[in-house]
């Protein structure tokens, strides 16, 4: 078995020069051994994103020969990973399901390795995020490879008006629709400048909105922490919490919060949307998808969004990843048909229609496959609002935990680690010492193993 | 002849009796027995679970602070939300029983709606009242000139909230049981101590209570049950923030057994409700049984 | 003249209450249903109103519309939902029923080794929870292929739902006089012709009572579905509402009110016909149970 995966990828290697169908052939013939597929993938929020993937994978199913069927599975209430669980368990359920963030690392022991699929993949389209790296490759093994959905990074969404007129900042200008960003006014882009722009637009009534709860859109605060080198536990697996980096970005936050709404410590990942939509906020840290409601509920706010960059931080700049993978579970019943349809679902013509589906809320992780796409390009109004939603200049993303080991990291993610010990420190005014003492203990449990 | 010796074998009382038992013990043993044991089972097993650990995740539990917290949150949050819908139920089932029958009705559905609506989608009803930025209940306090209250990001409002929640959900359910128990109280017991002289508060002290303790007993352990377990509420509302201070049980085994995948500890969480509420019930029931055996 | 000061303390006392009565009933109200009032008018108001911070959000300003309840039966799959949840719950009524009538009539009438423990136990499978048990229920659920499909709902609820029916039946049963099924005895009925030809008559209140709380639970339902359930075609209300109207971070406030309150509407019907005998059946079971 192993021994024909490397002929194919030599295969392939041989010929990647030739055009993308080229390539999608020789797997087919292999698909017309069985003949279904069932596929359990997370449920877009963007409307109409699902029925375009829906059309594709069938597409694909009637060419090879295989019947393909897709349930579409809502992560709200958690129920994508209660299924994953409940199919995990009972050993039974769906061929290929959908893998976002952390849920690789959760579900290792139940998942097949993919490495000649994903080797193949990088082979033709070229490397992928190096974020993506550390969430699906694991233990020397590829579990998930690329979703053509789901995949999104959070930047900042801001009302260039507003920030014009209390900040005297031109976000606009700082970050144009287009490549030739200013050297100067990019570096000039740091947290300090945020926070002092942060005071302004407080003062104004309009102030600057995150959450600091326990939800996933607290991942903004791994940015910040990564970006001021803060790390919770190294790389090596030890927990590195009482550092001085840890009690600056700390610092740092205490600042910050006085000049954000107290009610973010009880926001969820929709509150920041609501907060921006209303016209009470000024900026937000999410996907497009607060822009594209905005658009609709509220026409006059949306005209004045812009999204752009993370401001930078003394170790770099970073905006919070959310990737999204595809994996197969080790009880499928149909491994080869579902590895050369995670190949087909890398295509880009595949990726670029998902794209365009989703009105640009999904970013591929294959870094050539987002270079050059004209969804983010064309969305308006106003003209160039979603240029700089995916990664145009020196922004790295980032997996929420890094650069702990992803056992480890996945835990201080679900967890919520980092937005506890926030809250604990600027709500709750415990000490730094006090705040971080408590997070020692609580890493310690994590890493029980 | 041996189908006729069958017949006769099962038309024996005790296992006619078995038999006609018989779906009920096998759903409990299947459905509710053999999961329980099979999650004692889990709770022993490390995270991966690969291996035997013995009481390893309980004794772990116990050195948690995040644990006590939720212990004391959930008794806490049981003991006073229902205490509120027992009085709520009270008092509401007694106003409709002084009325004239005509309008009882009327009043009665009014009361009974918040039950009515699963709980899962009234509870979203009332996060979009407590929701920061369109708070509809802060709109309101605004007008009467008081401050917006933080309905779901302080501890303290937090806590309340999803206490004012619960009681709102099930208060109707004690409502109806001290209902149907008032309407049970003999009238000739009143007209009697109305003769004698008794006031109200004598009669609410002296006749009904008395009449209802036992309904009363068994609706609270059964509301005590339902409330320290509850998971929609406190999962909608709060996720158990701020700071982990709404989490009860079930949320916080959820948060550590599904949404961190460690659910042999998840389990662990879960199982600490049992013991805790098993000492209760048997404190209530026999209460019960000894009231019960004496009238 | 003592009779009539007694006559008036009678009159004031009365009055006195029914005054009390009556302000209680009126705060109680309001508290219980401010938040459905609420929900109603959201279901009514434009997106556009429902994001607006400026109005009065207690009132529809800009108009009223049926949109949202447009969009729940046109857009979703709610009525399948609809249609799924009615299954589900009749099933659940059904099984609950037979299951706990012939277990109440035999442990409140007949005895057998181990029948006193069983009756105090039943009571205690309330102790283990939902929450507990969804987790190891995946197994069993798998093991007999009924993952994702609502008849797994028919499976699990009679668990939540059985203990206490059969609770109530067993009051309600032993209130009936032993002379009753000792003539039918003479007579020369069997078990089943006297629990079906005198038992259920007489205790007919009482298994109301039972068939409403069965259908409350299982109509709503939250964790299991959630659990167990992921296709469209399969799924129930109080889960399919929840996941078709949230989009990740994005609300559809209205088309969640308007369907919590549609969901909602089969219960209150069920409850407006069948509250006196819920009432008369809870009275005798609840009293001597």
């Amino acid at each position: 078995m192993k021994k024909v995966n490397i002929n194919r990828r030599k295969f392939v290697k041989g010929i990647s020069a030739v055009s993308g169908y080229a390539i999608a052939a020789p797997y087919v013939k292999t698909s017309h051994s069985a003949g279904k597929l069932l596929l359990g993938i997370w449920s877009h929020w963007i409307p109409g994103a699902d029925d375009n993937l829906r059309i594709i994978l069938e597409k694909w199913g009637e060419k090879n020969g295989v019947e393909v069927k897709v349930d579409f599975i809502t992560s709200i209430g958690n129920k994508l990973l209660l299924t994953a669980q409940a199919e995990s368990r009972a050993q039974t359920g769906h061929d290929i399901f959908s893998l976002p963030t952390w849920y690789s690392t959760m579900f290792k022991h139940r998942l097949d390795p993919i490495d000649d699929v994903v080797e193949d993949i990088i082979n033709k389209h070229g490397p992928l995020l190096d974020s993506a790296r550390f969430y699906a490759h694991l233990d020397g093994h590829w579990r998930g490879s690329p979703a053509p959905t789901g995949s999104f990074f959070d930047s900042f969404v801001s009302r260039y008006d507003l920030f014009k007129e209390h900040a005297g900042i031109d976000l606009k200008e700082i970050f144009p629709a287009h490549n030739n960003r200013s050297e100067e006014l990019i570096n000039n882009w740091t947290y300090d400048t945020f926070l002092t722009a942060a005071e302004k637009l407080y003062n104004a009534g309009k102030p600057f909105g995150a959450t600091i709860g326990a939800t996933p859109d607290s991942r903004w605060l791994s940015a910040l922490f990564t970006a001021y080198g803060a790390e919770l536990v190294n790389k090596d697996g030890e927990i590195s919490v009482d550092s001085d980096e840890i009690r600056e970005v700390l610092e740092y936050l205490k600042r910050l919060t006085q000049f954000m709404p107290k009610s973010v410590y009880a926001w969820d990942d929709s509150s920041n949307n609501r907060w921006i939509i209303s016209g009470e906020g000024s900026v937000i840290s999410n996907p497009a998808s607060a822009w594209a409601v905005a658009k609709r509920d509220n026409p006059e706010v949306s005209k004045k969004l812009w999204h752009h960059d993370a401001p930078r931080g003394p170790k770099g700049r970073f905006r919070p990843d959310n990737s999204q993978f595809w994996g197969i579970w080790s009880f499928a019943q149909n491994k080869s048909a579902a590895k050369d349809l995670l190949r087909y679902v890398a295509e880009k013509s595949v990726v670029d229609s998902c794209v365009e589906a989703s009105k640009g809320y999904d970013i591929p992780l294959i870094v050539s496959h987002f270079k050059n796409n004209k969804t983010w390009v064309e969305a308006s109004p106003p003209d160039g609002v979603l240029y700089n939603y995916p990664m145009r200049g020196d922004e790295v993303p980032v997996a929420p935990g890094y650069p702990a080991p992803p056992e480890i990291a996945s835990q201080i993610t679900t967890q919520y680690i980092i937005a506890n010990l926030v809250a604990r420190i600027t709500a709750k005014d415990q000490s730094i010492k006090k705040g971080i003492r408590w997070a020692e203990n609580e890493l310690e449990g994590i890493m029980r193993g | 002849m041996k189908i006729n010796n069958l017949f006769v074998w099962l038309k024996q009382k005790p296992r006619i009796a078995f038999f006609m038992c018989l779906p009920l013990i096998l759903m409990v043993a299947c459905l509710i027995i053999y999961p329980f044991f099979y999650s004692i089972f889990l709770a022993t097993l490390n995270k991966a679970e690969t291996k035997f650990v013995g009481l390893a995740n309980f004794l772990f539990l116990f050195k948690r602070e995040t644990f006590w917290l939720v212990v004391q949150q959930s008794i806490f949050f049981a003991l006073v939300a229902v205490f509120f819908k027992a009085l709520i139920g009270f008092i509401a089932a007694h106003s409709i029983n002084e009325l004239p029958s005509k309008g009882q009705r009327k009043w009665r559905g009014m009361l009974l709606i918040p039950w009515v609506i699963p709980p899962a989608l009234s509870t979203l009803g009332w996060w979009w009242l407590f929701e920061p930025t369109y708070s509809a209940l802060n709109w309101l306090l605004e007008k009467l000139s008081v401050d917006a209250i933080p309905w779901l990001s302080e501890t303290f409002w937090a806590r309340f909230s999803i206490i004012l929640v619960n009681i709102w959900v099930g208060a109707p359910f004690f409502l109806i049981m001290y209902l149907a128990a008032l309407k049970s109280i003999p009238e000739d017991l009143y007209e009697a101590a109305s003769i004698d002289g008794a006031n109200y508060w004598q009669k609410l002290f002296f006749i009904t209570l008395p009449m209802m303790k036992n309904i009363i007993s068994i609706t609270i352990l059964f509301s005590i049950i339902v409330t320290f377990a509850n998971f929609d509420i406190v999962r909608v509302l709060t996720r158990g923030g701020p700071i982990d201070t709404t989490h009860l049980f079930a949320t916080y085994a959820f948060r550590v057994g599904i949404e961190s995948g460690d659910i042999p500890l998840g389990a662990a969480v879960s199982l600490f409700m049992f013991p805790v509420l098993a000492v209760l019930s048997f404190i209530i029931l026999r209460n019960v049984r000894k009231r019960t055996n004496e009238v | 003249m003592k009779f009539l000061s007694y006559r008036n303390s009678i009159n004031s006392n009365r009055k006195w209450a029914l005054f009390a009565a009556y302000g209680c009933l009126i705060f109680f109200v309001i508290f219980f249903l401010f938040p459905p009032y609420y929900m109603l008018i959201t279901s009514l108001k434009t997106n556009k109103e429902i994001a607006e911070l400026s109005t009065n959000p207690w009132l529809i300003k800009q108009g009223l519309t049926l949109e949202h309840y447009k969009y729940l039966f046109t857009e979703t799959p709610f009525l399948i939902f609809f249609k799924n949840t009615i299954i589900v719950t009749i099933s659940v009524v059904i099984i609950s029923m037979v299951i706990s009538v012939l277990a109440a009539y035999s442990l409140s009438r007949l005895r057998f080794w181990g029948s006193g423990v069983l009756a105090t136990g039943i009571f205690l499978t309330y102790l283990v929870p939902d929450t507990l048990l969804f987790i190891p229920l995946f197994k069993i659920v798998g093991w007999l292929g009924l993952l994702n499909s609502y008849w797994v709902l028919v499976l699990v609820y009679p668990t939540l739902s059985v203990p206490f029916c059969t609770w109530l039946m067993i009051g309600y049963f032993s209130s009936i006089p032993k002379e009753i099924d000792e003539a039918a005895l003479i007579d020369g009925a069997n078990h089943m012709q006297m629990l079906l030809k005198v038992f259920i008559p007489v205790a007919m209140p009482g298994l109301i009572a039972a068939t409403i709380f069965a259908f409350t639970v299982s109509w709503a339902g939250f964790l299991y579905p959630l659990a167990f359930i992921y296709s469209e075609t399969e799924m129930v209300l109080t889960v399919g509402t929840v996941t078709t109207l949230i989009k990740g971070d994005v609300f559809h406030w209205g088309g969640l009110m308007a369907g919590a309150l549609l969901a909602a509407a089969p219960p209150v019907i069920v409850y407006a016909f069948l509250m006196d005998y819920y009432i008369a059946g809870l009275t005798s079971g609840a009293t001597k149970g």
